[in-house]
């Protein structure tokens, strides 16, 4: 194989080398606990109140949800809900805190 | 991760455009040609590699003193059929069966001619349907939990084994050449995948008075597109699958590994 596939490869992980994760959506804390409560909200509810985030489907029809909290600064504490395959949530947690990535 | 992922795919993608356009070129058509006869099965496992990944659990047994080294067989692909599954391993003129426990671990066996015949390791399943693992466990743990040190010495025999099942042959190329058998278990970049028993909601270090809660970047192949899950091993295992920080010394070998499941009891599958 020529040097020009692998320079071009290279190339563009290179490139790659900047990119950033896209961030959960950003809500209070205090919001996120006051309003999210295991076995009675629902994923309908949470799209209404906080928007979409990022999220991770399974095959199983569960979900996990990731909003961030602005925790002072610039770093964010993670709010994460788990929502069950009839769409209502069923745990969350808090924490941990980080800095954002650059 | 997942950006990582695209990025390799990208590049690969791009190398095999090239190359394709490169073969097309007249000046390339002087390259002498290699009669390939027989590939391997990405199921299929080096022997040679194998028994490397047991000499390297001797040589760093102290990162784990009082466990033994098993392999065991995960699910890859939806379809396939974790029941019955039988094990050889195959040479040019000698052939072993391995036996096969019920939950799919096994212990492979030395054997200086199937060494010298360069003999795979086969499994009696389709292609890309399975994956590999090294299992090292130190018994009398608290359910629900692992150990750091453990951990620390399945990456490095799994590494060294070659046990990881990527599907694409590019792709694995790509990222072995980004990271060698030493970097993946010691760089924050490695990437080494685990799977856990049951599905996942987090994951949490502890070691004496401290403890952390692993960030959701850790958990689920770091939030891997659905496109690209069937580049990944941990394709079927998705909500299993975690990262810990292999190479953050600050954490003991005898650090606990807490998991806490999505549901509190395993649910019966349909």
């Amino acid at each position: 194989m020529s040097v020009r596939p692998l320079l071009l490869s290279v190339a563009l992980l290179a490139g790659c080398a900047t990119g950033n994760i896209p961030p959960g959506t950003q809500v209070p804390a205090e919001r996120l606990a006051a309003a999210v409560a295991p076995g009675t909200t629902t994923k309908a509810e949470l799209l209404a109140t906080f928007g979409k985030t990022q999220a991770v489907v399974f095959d199983s029809g569960y979900e996990a949800w990731l909003y961030q909290s602005p925790a002072g600064n610039g770093r964010f504490a993670e709010f994460v809900i788990l929502i069950n395959p009839q769409g209502v949530v069923t745990k969350t947690r808090q924490g941990p805190v980080s800095a954002p990535k650059p | 991760m997942s950006y990582l992922l695209r990025c390799l795919l990208l590049a690969s993608a791009a190398a095999v455009t090239a190359a394709a356009h490169a073969q097309d070129t007249p000046s390339d058509t002087a390259v002498a040609t290699v009669k390939v006869t027989t590939t391997r099965d990405p199921v299929d496992k080096s022997y040679r590699k194998m028994i490397k990944g047991m000499e390297r659990f001797e040589r760093e047994h102290s990162y784990a003193p009082a466990a033994g080294l098993r392999f065991q067989l995960l699910p890859r692909t939806p379809d396939v059929k974790m029941e019955g599954i039988t094990l050889r391993v195959a040479g040019d003129t000698l052939s072993a069966k391995v036996p096969v426990e019920p939950d799919n671990s096994f212990v492979l066996p030395r054997n200086e001619q199937l060494l010298r015949e360069d003999a795979a390791v086969l499994a009696n399943r389709k292609t890309t349907s399975m994956t590999w693992r090294a299992a090292i466990v130190t018994p009398g743990l608290p359910a629900g939990t692992r150990r750091l040190g453990d951990m620390r010495l399945e990456c490095r025999v799994g590494v060294e084994a070659g046990l990881v099942s990527n599907s694409s042959p590019l792709f694995g190329w790509l990222s072995n050449a980004l990271t060698g058998a030493d970097e993946v278990c010691t760089s924050p970049n490695g990437n080494y995948l685990f799977f856990a028993e049951r599905p996942l909601f987090a994951v949490r270090l502890r070691a004496g008075e401290r403890s952390a809660t692993l960030p959701f970047h850790f958990l689920y192949a770091g939030g891997l597109p659905r496109e690209e899950l069937p580049f990944c091993d941990c394709q079927v295992l998705l909500d299993r699958t975690y990262y810990v920080p292999l190479w953050d010394a600050s954490w003991p070998d005898d650090t606990l590994v807490e998991f806490e499941y999505m549901t509190d009891v395993p649910e019966t599958q349909p």
